[in-house]
């Protein structure tokens, strides 16, 4: 511990704390540019200089650790007199385009400015003039504004890892910049602009749409991954025209992922403005009033018996209010039990089971994931799934932590000290048991690269990703990965490093819900099981379900088997709730104009399995109506309606089935409790299926696409400049054999279906293996996807042109 | 009185035969004898300043090494030598270079160091060559290597060619760029001492005060403190250039008076002491003394901080009375334009704002308030930089206000230097 006096006041700080900040806990504020919280210390712009007795220069705050009885002096003669000559420094090679610059408003610059900044310049001499770049679609630069703080830099190097910023050239001439012109390569690029104090590198799809101090803001909850990120959503005139991120330590940070930054764009496109019902079969969809719309709802609901109803929720888009209602209109109001939200799972044989809140969800809280101290990641790409939470582990590998990946193929991977293992598809839960096994034996244990990774790993983790939940033997995989983790005392009390993460933004909420065909909300059983998402698709399919209701979700954009939802919404009726005019409302009878996220207050939980709130931003389109109040009014038209009017009584209503929806029991400030749930379950029997025979053809391996893969981001321009979607990968040796080259348009056959798209050659995929997007459109590799046997084999044959 | 340079008279000094004829690789020994504590505390008592421009005792240096510390401990040598007016070092690697390899291992032996490295200009090729050569003789006789003199002591020597960064002389920009990096000085604290090189604990001396360490081993530390003055003990070479009949490197002892050094050794000014503008004391960071000043200052390191000025890296640059002061100082300042490493703010804006002045200045284009503003950017550099580059800057600047403002005034006021 270390006294030291800040202007005259007296706090007791760790030894090695900075002058920074220990100013900092006693709320003295230090100007500064360079420094931040979360990056390197860097030093260089000089603006936090303070006075310290008995030192002859000043010293700068951000770096000099406190000592016992030291003095330091924060607004001093000499202090003031340091920074006005920094300021003055600072100011003559920066032009004076406050007026069209969109840091204007908040800018560090313009703001100390005021304080220390000459009111006209010494400067008479030639200002710097530097090139700009182009670094893609989300960062746009005007160099000339640059102050060179080296936040960006930092940034780059030591938290996204992809070292292509830099400072070239010495003395005034230093230029910051990437060595190479070309696009950022990295999922996080949108904080170079958030971190930049000044308006050097700017937000490109923000450029010129507003200026600061016009925006409103709403305190949001990132929905487009299982992180939850907090965002701070800027709105002006009923457009979200950015977000940016809140500090929120035990999660994010201060950082945002450029899906969750910039997706935004898609909640204007394709909207549903008004409710819609289609009179006759192959009819148009004509717009009608909201009374009229919910009684042909009702009709065609009342028209069949109960159990031919079904409901299929996303889990992406909608808020836990949303999902709370449905699975009670359908449960209570409509008498169906055939409800789910996993439309991508293929393996639904846990179902059977009494599987905990634990057993779903993660358990080691974000916020620890730094600590672990061996990371396992099965099927599981951290850096495209959840950006945010793969920055924890890059954090984790940076203090020596190593990776072992088990998947179908290789990632493109920014954490460091990564074996990789790369099996056949489907062969994850024999490489799995395998490690189980070599744990018993030292010899076969130094082999295994998995077994030797765990095996006296003080802080291990296990990461089941979105490769390992739509596994055909997702539960096996599961099961075997808890055995692994418990055999080395991953999963205790005081560590418990089993996670299953989840994809989706809102995946928890809908388990927790009873979004589910096996549980009601809060984990109660059920007398009896509904259909599950599979089951109930095939059941459209034949004609045993007759109405579907979808609840935001477009089955043939969700669904792995799109032909199967395609044949399923043609056969049902089917009725849409939810915010996009997408394949699903096409196809629908009735249409009832939702909400999306950022128009109304949803619950978000996140895959902590922390409950948390996202504030409305902006209204939606005039006729559209929050989810839940559309569902509780079409609840009137039947004998027992929801018994909730406003959103307090209907939070009550979860908070009662569920408790950690009970967020009234949280103060002010404070967030819900991380992984507060039941232990995970321990000691299931795991079975290993045969491997799969390998046939000639090549497995078809399909991937969601990152920045496509939910309704708001399918929808954004911003993100259909950064994915790359709709192509075919397959390792350069297996294309050249097949006469496939790079771009090239390729035939891919799969018994009767087949489809056509271009390819990228990429070392990354194994032989014998293609990867395919889970697209959108005519040509999603999904028209392939035939689950019923595994991963579906193809053939390619490559086409001119 | 010759230390470092009692060798380079001899034909093929360079040579380990010629060195060891005249006594060379026995001071190792003896500090063997003496033990590593032993030879630190002779260090200390010879009271050898560093060399290479800040003065600071080496003994010291040393003895801030922590022991019983896991780490690898590096020795870097710095042979930069990048200090305008400084040719000190080159003749020492030239026409010595085994008397530098054996401080080196002694200090190594001292501080407990098994890698050494010398980060050299880039511009010494030949000195490179040179000293390469003598580095695979040392490895050849087993000076070098695992086993040095056939004991158990392991001391490796590698050289590292810089790029031709100034900024590179200073020891943490040293360190970046030796590990590859841009060379940009580090933070400090921590100092060299305890994160240097690869994080790990370094000495990091100049080649003159290694080039000492034989002699001092040899001779004791005693007999070295004695030499010179007190606080300023033991000979520095001078590299006297400028207006002076006889320009070159002369070694003698501290404490010596500035006139005697340039008329005795350095063959007088040009036209006669009545002929001298000023002298640029200790290299081109260290600020200009008029020629009265001069007249009765002393060659060390206490006096020449007394008048405002610094021994620095000891080249001394005398400028007669034909020369504009302006036009110096606007070439010194673009200069250091051009080397700041551009890190820090008011380096990196200072410097050039500085140049531009200069520049405009000496053109005939400069204002009474420029003169005043040079002054003031002066003290917003001055110790706010990360590195003593931005201090050095200043130097010629401020040094040149104080003793030649008149000049100034007179290019303002005219157009022109008042020097013809």
């Amino acid at each position: 511990m270390a006294t030291v006096i800040i202007d005259g006041k007296e706090i007791d700080v760790k030894a090695g704390t900075t002058i920074m900040e220990a100013a900092k806990l006693l709320d003295i504020y230090i100007p500064h540019f360079c420094y931040h919280p979360k990056l390197p210390i860097a030093g260089n712009c000089r603006m936090c200089l303070v006075e310290v007795e008995k030192m002859p220069k000043p010293v700068i705050s951000c770096a000099m650790p406190v000592n016992d009885g030291m003095v330091v002096k924060t607004d001093s003669e000499m202090v003031r007199t340091a920074r006005k000559g920094v300021m003055e420094f600072l100011l003559i090679n920066h032009p004076l385009d406050c007026p069209v610059c969109d840091q204007g408003g908040e800018c560090s610059l313009q703001d100390l400015a005021m304080k220390y900044g000459p009111d006209r310049s010494r400067f008479h001499d030639h200002k710097r003039h530097v090139p700009n770049y182009d670094l893609g679609p989300i960062i746009e630069t005007e160099m000339n504004r640059c102050i060179h703080c080296t936040r960006c830099i930092r940034f780059s190097e030591d938290v996204s890892g992809v070292e292509q910023m830099g400072a070239v050239y010495r003395g005034d001439h230093m230029q910051v910049g990437p060595f190479v012109e070309s696009r950022l390569d990295s999922e996080l690029t949108g904080n170079l602009a958030e971190l930049c104090p000044v308006g050097a590198l700017n937000f490109k799809p923000f450029h010129f749409q507003a200026r600061g101090w016009e925006l409103k803001h709403a305190d949001g909850i990132c929905s487009h991954c299982s992180v939850g990120c907090h965002t701070r959503m800027d709105h002006l005139d009923g457009r979200i025209l950015r977000v940016m991120s809140r500090s929120w330590n035990e999660g994010n940070e201060t950082w945002l992922c450029d899906k969750g930054r910039f997706a935004l764009d898609g909640l204007a496109n394709e909207r549903l403005t008004a409710p819609m019902v289609r009179a006759s079969q192959g009819g148009e969809l004509k717009k009608v009033s909201w009374p009229e719309a919910l009684d042909q709802a009702a009709k065609i609901l009342k028209s069949v018996k109960p159990e031919e109803v079904a409901g299929l929720a996303s889990d992406a888009v909608q808020g836990g209010e949303e999902l709370f209602a449905f699975q009670d209109l359908m449960r209570n109001v409509l008498g169906s039990g055939h409800i789910d939200h996993r439309l991508r799972q293929r393996d639904f044989s846990a179902d059977e089971l009494p599987l905990t809140r634990a057993d779903l969800l993660m358990n080691t809280p974000l916020a620890s994931l730094n600590g672990a101290d061996a990371i396992v990641l099965v099927g599981f790409d951290p850096r495209f799934e959840t950006p945010i939470l793969n920055i924890r582990l890059r954090r984790a590998t940076q203090a020596g932590a190593r990776v072992v990946s088990v998947g179908a193929r290789k990632l493109n991977t920014n954490l460091l000290n990564v074996t990789e293992v790369v099996v056949a598809p489907g062969g994850e839960v024999a490489r799995l048991n395998a490690a189980l096994q070599a744990l018993d034996h030292d010899e076969a244990c130094a082999e295994d690269p998995v077994a030797a990774l765990l095996k006296g790993a003080k802080k291990p983790v296990l990461l089941l990703g979105e490769g390992a939940n739509v596994h055909p033997e997702a539960e096996a995989l599961r099961r075997v990965s808890v055995a692994l983790l418990d055999k080395v005392g991953g999963i205790g009390p005081n560590w418990n490093g089993y996670n299953r993460v989840a994809a989706r933004a809102n995946a928890a909420a809908a388990q927790d819900l009873g979004v589910v065909p096996h549980r009601g909300a809060g984990y109660t059983r059920l007398e009896r099981m509904g259909m599950n998402a599979s089951q109930i698709l095939e059941a459209a399919a034949s004609g045993q379900v007759k109405v579907l209701f979808l609840l935001g979700v477009d089955p043939l954009d969700e669904a792995l088997d799109r032909d199967l939802a395609r044949r399923a919404l043609s056969k049902a009726r089917v009725i849409y709730l939810g915010a996009f005019y997408g394949s699903a409302a096409q196809k629908a009878e009735v249409v009832l104009a939702g909400l999306a996220p950022g128009e109304r207050p949803m619950t978000l939980t996140n895959g902590e399995g922390r409950v948390q709130r996202s504030a409305r931003a902006v209204n939606g389109p005039l006729e559209a109506k929050e989810d839940w109040r559309i569902l509780r009014a079409l609840s009137d038209r039947f004998a027992a309606p929801l018994g909730y009017n406003d959103l307090e009584a209907l939070r009550k209503k979860m908070a009662a089935s569920d408790h950690r929806y009970d967020l009234s029991r949280l103060g002010p400030g404070e967030s819900a409790m991380a992984c507060d749930h039941s232990p995970v379950t321990r000691g299931l029997p795991v079975t290993v299926s045969a491997a799969a025979e390998s046939g000639a053809a090549m497995q078809l391996l399909m991937v969601s696409s990152f920045y496509r893969d939910d309704p708001v981001a399918a929808r954004s321009k911003v993100m259909g400049q950064l994915a790359r979607d709709g192509r075919l990968r397959i390792h350069p040796d297996d294309a050249s054999g097949l006469a496939i080259v790079q771009d090239g348009l390729v035939r891919v056959l799969s018994g009767e279906r087949k489809i056509e798209v271009r390819a990228d050659l990429d070392r990354r995929v194994p032989h014998g293996v293609v990867i395919g997007d889970l697209g959108r459109g005519e040509n999603a590799t999904r028209e392939l996807g035939d689950y019923s046997n595994g991963y579906p084999r193809v053939s390619l044959v490559a086409l001119p042109g | 009185m010759k230390i470092v340079y009692q060798n380079i008279h001899l034909a093929n000094s360079h040579t380990l035969a010629v060195y060891e004829a005249n006594g060379g690789y026995q001071a190792v020994l003896k500090a063997f004898e003496l033990g590593s504590d032993e030879v630190i505390e002779e260090v200390k008592r010879s009271g050898i300043r560093g060399r290479g421009g800040a003065g600071f005792p080496a003994g010291m240096k040393w003895s801030f090494i922590p022991k019983n510390d896991p780490r690898p401990k590096y020795l870097t040598c710095n042979a930069d030598e990048g200090e305008p007016g400084t040719c000190k070092d080159r003749d020492i690697i030239r026409y010595d270079p085994h008397r530098l390899i054996e401080g080196m291992i002694i200090c190594g032996f001292a501080v407990g160091i098994q890698q050494a490295y010398i980060y050299i200009r880039g511009e010494f090729y030949r000195e490179t060559e040179r000293l390469q050569a003598a580095i695979d003789e040392a490895y050849a006789k087993g000076y070098l290597g695992d086993n040095i003199f056939g004991r158990k002591i392991r001391f490796h020597l590698a050289i590292h060619r810089g790029g031709g960064a100034y900024v590179c002389g200073e020891e943490t920009g040293l360190i970046e760029s030796l590990e590859g990096k841009k060379g940009q000085p580090r933070l400090k604290p921590p100092f060299p001492a305890n994160i240097g090189l690869y994080g790990c604990p370094t000495v990091i001396n100049n080649v003159e005060t290694l080039a000492s360490i034989p002699s001092i081993i040899e001779r004791g530390g005693a007999w070295y403190g004695a030499l010179g003055v007190p606080k300023s003990s033991g000979t520095k070479i001078f590299s006297v250039s400028g207006h002076v009949n006889r320009p070159g490197n002369y070694e003698v002892e501290l404490g010596i008076p500035m006139k005697t050094l340039l008329e005795e050794h350095a063959g007088g000014v040009r036209g006669g002491w009545g002929n001298l503008k000023g002298v640029i004391p200790g290299g081109s960071s260290s600020p200009i003394l008029s020629a009265e000043v001069c007249a009765t200052i002393t060659m060390d390191y206490d006096a020449m901080a007394k008048a405002g000025t610094m021994l620095g890296s000891g080249a001394v640059i005398v400028l007669d009375k034909s020369v504009c002061i302006v036009r110096a100082v606007a070439r010194l300042s673009r200069f250091y334009r051009h080397e700041s490493c551009g890190q820090c703010t008011p380096c990196r804006e200072g410097t050039g704002w500085l140049a531009q002045i200069m520049t405009r200045m000496e053109a005939g284009h400069g204002t009474l308030e420029d003169i005043d503003l040079l002054s003031d950017i002066c003290n917003n550099i001055s110790g706010k930089t990360i590195c003593a580059l931005g201090d050095a800057a200043v130097g010629p600047v401020m040094g040149a206000l104080r003793a030649f403002k008149e000049e100034f005034i007179y290019h303002v006021e005219h157009g022109r230097c008042m020097a013809g």
